[in-house]
């Protein structure tokens, strides 16, 4: 029975570990260019991203995913984009304008003297970023993006609102066998899952203390 | 000859004229001081002469050079500019030291990423040449730690070798010591008057009105983005010629 539960359940975190993967795969480069227009000097692009921003930012997940997945087909007779491909979007969306405000923070948080610097030393403005800003800004975004790492973790569990078969609801299976304890038995991956995270960005953390 | 030369330098920041047909020039192996209070324009000059700001009027010669000329375009590309900074060098308030960097490296690190664009000189003569100036500094035991595990003085010596390393024509200082505890300036100080002592081209803006007598040979009073005085350091300090440089003075002498 052990093996039985451990193995569906295990079906449901590849979902869960996909999900999570992949909207980080497509999130992070995305909340950069997002952070880019936000701070963008043409006021119209600035404001159309912060409003955006502010609606994605401002709204439920669980919303974004049910609109990704009904909408076309409802609003404008498309057809359904398959499941996963549907959470998936509105989770990076969603993930990336998180991120966006991240990066936003890190990069206006290095003093302006530091770019100054890198110019009166005659640098290039490729130089100074790669090689004055980058790591600065990496250093303080880790402590925010390590909480929205292990946020996500826990939010992939609502693309079962579009019948994604992720880990809980595998576990909430057997409840109909009148089981209970595969659930705790999924809190369990959860846990194993962001004690690993935990432990990496705390590592990150100590590999970057070497500066203030 | 002169080395620099200032004609007529006009700035403004939206409808405030912040500096007012500034001209002056400067000396090989001279050091000018800038005095005033806050606000009359010092900090913004300086920031002109190394282009962090961008003067809208008025023209910058270097060793008899046109480097700057807000009439004439082609010298004000990004690429131009970067080109003609380096006649300057710039030390700031708050060292803006790079904090990833050891001292070494942040004193090594631009010339090494120029010798990697124009494969110009070896990697350990950049260093060996970086720990020759913070030995100057007194700072050769220093070379391996990071700007936070240095002492706000320490930290300022090594922003003056970092920008020594650039071999820069005209060192510019703007306020070094502000930002220091009062016992914390003296080291400092005494590396700048050393420098002037091995005839390095400076300008100093600074609060510190003995040490700008002492060590500058020129010195300029501004107020209101205006040149309001300027001449030999003990005429303008001790026997000022203008009611608002000795009003400033007065001023000045009685904070202390």
């Amino acid at each position: 029975m052990l093996l039985d539960v451990t193995l569906s359940l295990l079906e449901g975190f590849g979902v869960t570990v996909q999900m999570f993967v992949l909207t980080l795969v497509f999130a992070l480069p995305l909340g950069l260019i997002i952070s880019f227009g936000s701070m963008s000097r043409f006021a119209p692009l600035r404001r159309l991203i912060q409003g955006f921003v502010w609606i994605v930012r401002g709204s439920p997940l669980m919303l974004q995913v049910l609109i990704i997945f009904y909408g076309p087909g409802l609003l404008f007779g498309l057809p359904l984009l398959p499941r996963f491909t549907a959470a998936l979007l509105a989770f990076v969306i969603n993930y990336a304008c998180y991120f966006s405000e991240i990066y936003r923070g890190g990069i206006q948080s290095v003093p302006r003297g530091q770019y100054e610097a890198g110019q009166v030393l005659g640098m290039t403005k490729p130089q100074i970023f790669f090689k004055i800003t980058l790591l600065q800004v990496i250093k303080r975004i880790i402590p925010p993006m390590g909480n929205e790492w292990i946020t996500l973790v826990k939010d992939t569990a609502l693309v079962r609102v579009i019948s994604v078969y992720e880990i809980i609801w595998m576990g909430e299976s057997y409840i109909k066998k009148g089981m209970i304890w595969p659930l705790f038995y999924t809190m369990v991956f959860y846990l194993a899952f962001n004690g690993i995270l935990t432990i990496f960005f705390g590592w990150l953390e100590k590999k970057m203390d070497y500066f203030k | 000859m002169a080395i620099l030369e200032v004609k007529h330098i006009e700035k403004h920041f939206g409808s405030t004229k912040v500096l007012n047909d500034i001209s002056f020039s400067l000396e090989k192996g001279q050091a000018l001081s800038i005095i005033g209070s806050s606000g009359s324009g010092k900090t913004t000059l300086l920031r002109c002469l190394n282009f962090l700001e961008r003067p809208d009027g008025g023209v910058i010669c270097v060793n008899g050079r046109v480097i700057f000329d807000a009439e004439d375009k082609t010298t004000q590309s990004d690429k131009e500019i970067r080109k003609k900074r380096l006649h300057f060098g710039l030390v700031f308030q708050n060292f803006n030291l790079f904090p990833q960097y050891t001292a070494l490296e942040n004193v090594t690190l631009a010339r090494e990423l120029m010798a990697k664009e124009h494969g110009s000189e070896s990697k350990a003569a950049i260093r060996e040449e970086g720990l020759t100036l913070l030995k100057q500094m007194g700072l050769a035991d220093r070379a391996n730690h990071y700007p936070h595990q240095l002492s706000g003085g320490q930290q300022q010596r090594v922003a003056i070798a970092r920008a020594l390393a650039m071999k820069p024509d005209i060192l510019c200082f703007d306020e070094p010591t502000s930002a220091l505890d009062p016992e914390l300036t003296g080291e400092v100080l005494r590396v700048i008057r050393e420098l002037a002592k091995q005839k390095t081209t400076m300008i100093i803006v600074t609060h510190e009105m003995a040490f700008a007598r002492d060590v500058a040979d020129q010195v300029i009073f501004m107020d209101d983005g205006v040149i309001v005085e300027q001449g030999d350091p003990r005429q303008v300090i001790e026997h000022p010629a203008q009611e608002r440089t000795r009003q400033f003075l007065a001023r000045y002498s009685q904070e202390e």
